[in-house]
């Protein structure tokens, strides 16, 4: 009996062993997109160079570690430059999928860019890392092929800015608010959610201006003259990081100092805000407070610390600013290194087993990754915070919720 | 509003001359389009930045600086491209694809050196070797600079009226070149009739490389106030920009360069009137501006016959 049993055994190995080390593919391949040039350029490259660094690394190590064959295996990143046009992401996402048949599909960052991946990915059955495309209409229930990775779905994003409006906006003697929002999937969710937690909180507050303008936007005067004639009592803007540099430098030419003044890209890029606006332009401003300068707890991956010396030492030219996209860029990769190490295959729809198991389980510099049903990213909510100038630097001033840390707002502008 | 609206129209729009005029000269002389015209404009905004990092001066200086590089690369450009493109069976068909290619080559070479994120200049650099003056003959505050100024009680960028005066010199500029110079005649001479000129024995090259380089100087002049007019500027500026161009271009009338300057007005007056009560339609304005000039009077507002059958 146990000599039979042997023989199975072996037998079983001899023919089973060489199946696996066939299978088990001599690479993973990840396709995305990235724009090199246009709108979105700088939203863009940021991911994509913490997609890139990830990789880097992990490719030095021998690979990274994919459960389905348990072994390492090294990453082969397939990427295009969509240079911010739609028509070409859409042929391009086509392409990763159709032709190089990548492994893993990755959208790029915003949600204009990433718009057109969602039906094709859905349609070709590819599971999408999204990245940062926060737009409300990409998630479904009966669409299993996705799920945002970084930042908070639009529809819930801007809930600490509408608390505070309703909450602590009439003891500041907040009453009139305006809302000048871009057109596009992203802010124009944004501007939804704002107006819908306002109108439904019953909250003694007037929106007294409401309007959207093209994304493309590159000079505010006439609105900022029209905003004025409203007399709001807080302006919130939600505009791309070009809208914010364009309105923020147009409010100083015109010598306008609003009472309150949100901007979504004062917090999220700093860097590059400070670099066109100046620090004095972004002092005062309200933005949500980025995770660059939350320092979250990690449980997988680098700290912000480590990740911010590796970007330094990877990227020591400073083309590419460091601010939320870099780390949302990283924060993908994290995903789906831990994701491959827990999924059995690389089926798409087991691709998206892996990364809903991990919702509330992983820590990164990023915070907790959490997702709702849809796909959509819930783990963080981003702070609302104002910036303050101290010493000639930028920092950023907890505003709400309300904890323990927090500061009270500068209010009005002085 | 509308009173604003129609003051910052003016002042936007004659700067939107300044960005056309450029395009048309060009095209006047040569009947060609160059597609790469925000690219030249993209890179003066790049000589303004590198006045203001490396040097430290008033980007106001930058504006010889860029004219006169861009006048001698526009030169030494057209010797090397276009008389190749005059030889060929379709000059105008094969400009469009050609500076078309000439225009992502500036832009992946400028994003090469210089990234791809916005860039910007400090509005209050803008005009600083005035307030340096003034302070050294007058006294005064040297912080006191790039403030608003008021029209009709009401506060505009000081960078819009600095380029607003800007292109009124230019404009006068060209005036002056095309009207009052040896060199402008003969311009206005290959203008009206490139071949006729060309059998009375005047030297064509010689105007068209000149006016190429004018034209290309021009550009890299509206260039330098780019950073302050847009808010920020990046090596993919140039497609926007030549699009715009294009319609001010169109509006006033293709091949006549001072009728850029009434169309440059009338589309900034119309941007800003539509930015005022239809602000989410204002990208649209320079295609449906292209739609109806072309439908309605599609020689321009200040058109002639142009084209010669």
């Amino acid at each position: 009996m146990l000599g039979r049993t042997i023989a199975a055994f072996t037998l079983g190995m001899t023919v089973a062993l060489p199946a696996i080390a066939a299978d088990a593919p001599t690479e993973i391949k990840i396709g995305t997109l990235y724009a090199s040039s246009g709108r979105y350029a700088s939203i863009s490259m940021p991911v994509h160079s913490g997609l890139k660094l990830w990789i880097e690394q992990k490719n030095a190590e021998g690979g990274v570690y994919v459960k389905a064959f348990d072994k390492k295996i090294p990453i082969k990143l397939v990427a295009y430059d969509d240079q911010s046009n739609t028509a070409t992401a859409s042929s391009l996402y086509n392409q990763l999928i159709t032709q190089d048949k990548v492994d893993i599909l990755v959208a790029d960052s915003g949600s204009v860019l990433t718009a057109p991946a969602v039906a094709i990915a859905r349609d070709h059955k590819m599971f999408l890392f999204n990245q940062t495309g926060t737009g409300a209409s990409f998630f479904s229930k009966d669409n299993p092929y996705i799920a945002l990775m970084a930042d908070p779905v639009s529809t819930i994003w801007p809930k600490p800015i509408a608390d505070f409006l309703i909450h602590d906006g009439p003891a500041l003697g907040i009453k009139k608010v305006a809302i000048l929002y871009s057109t596009n999937e992203f802010t124009g969710t944004q501007a939804t959610a704002v107006r819908k937690f306002i109108k439904d909180s019953g909250a003694p507050l007037e929106i007294v201006y409401d309007q959207g303008i093209p994304t493309e936007t590159t000079n505010y005067t006439v609105m900022i003259n029209n905003i004025r004639k409203t007399q709001p009592d807080a302006v919130i803007h939600l505009g791309y990081a070009p809208n914010d540099i364009a309105l923020l430098r147009n409010i100083g030419e015109v010598g306008v100092k609003f009472k309150m003044l949100f901007s979504i890209y004062a917090g999220l890029e700093t860097e590059l805000l400070e670099k066109n606006v100046g620090a004095k332009g972004l002092e005062h401003v309200f933005t949500y407070v980025p995770p660059t300068d939350l320092d979250y707890p990690v449980n997988f991956g680098m700290t912000m610390a480590q990740y911010r010396a590796a970007w330094n030492k990877t990227y020591p030219d400073g083309k590419v600013e460091f601010g939320f996209n870099a780390v949302a860029g990283y924060t993908t990769a994290l995903v789906i290194e831990k994701s491959l190490s827990v999924a059995t295959s690389l089926d798409q729809l087991e691709l998206h087993r892996a990364v809903f198991s991990l919702s509330g389980e992983l820590k990164t510099l990023d915070g907790t990754f959490g997702l709702d049903e849809m796909g959509g990213q819930i783990g963080e909510l981003t702070p609302l915070g104002q910036i303050a100038l101290k010493d000639g630097h930028l920092k950023f001033v907890e505003i709400y919720p309300h904890d323990a840390n927090n500061s009270k707002p500068v209010y009005p502008r002085p | 509003m509308l009173v604003y609206a129609l003051v910052a129209g003016v002042l936007f729009g004659l700067y939107f001359s300044l960005v056309g005029i450029g395009l048309n000269l060009v095209f006047g002389v040569m009947r060609i389009v160059n597609l790469a015209h925000g690219d030249f404009l993209m890179l003066g905004a790049f000589v303004a930045f590198g006045v203001v990092t490396l040097a430290g001066l008033d980007p106001l200086l930058a504006v010889p600086v860029a004219f006169v590089v861009f006048v001698l690369v526009g030169v030494a450009l057209y010797k090397i491209l276009v008389p190749r493109l005059q030889g060929s069976l379709n000059p105008e068909m094969l400009s469009i694809i050609l500076f078309f290619g000439l225009s992502q080559v500036i832009q992946a070479i400028t994003t090469i050196f210089f990234g791809t994120s916005e860039r910007s200049i400090p509005s209050s650099a803008l005009g600083s070797i005035f307030t340096t003056a003034r302070v050294k003959l007058f006294g005064g505050n040297a912080d006191d600079t790039g403030g608003p100024i008021e029209f009709f009680g009401q506060s505009f960028p000081a960078s819009w009226v600095t380029a607003a005066a800007t292109s009124l010199v230019a404009i006068a500029f060209v005036y002056l070149y095309l009207y009052r110079t040896r060199l402008g005649t003969l311009t206005r001479a290959v203008m009206s009739r490139r071949d006729e000129a060309l059998a009375t024995g005047i030297d064509v090259d010689r105007i068209s490389a000149a006016a190429f380089g004018i034209g290309l100087g021009l550009a890299a002049v509206a260039g330098v106030f780019a950073p302050f007019m847009f808010g920020s500027v990046t090596p993919a500026f140039g497609a926007d920009a030549t699009v715009t161009s294009f319609a001010v271009v169109v509006l006033g009338s293709l091949g006549n360069p001072l009728g850029t300057a009434l169309g440059g007005v009338v589309y900034g007056i119309c941007y800003m009137l539509v930015q005022t009560y239809l602000s989410s339609w204002a990208d649209l304005l320079p295609y449906v501006l292209l739609i109806f000039i072309l439908l309605l009077r599609p020689s321009g507002l200040l058109g002639r016959q142009v084209r010669v059958a």
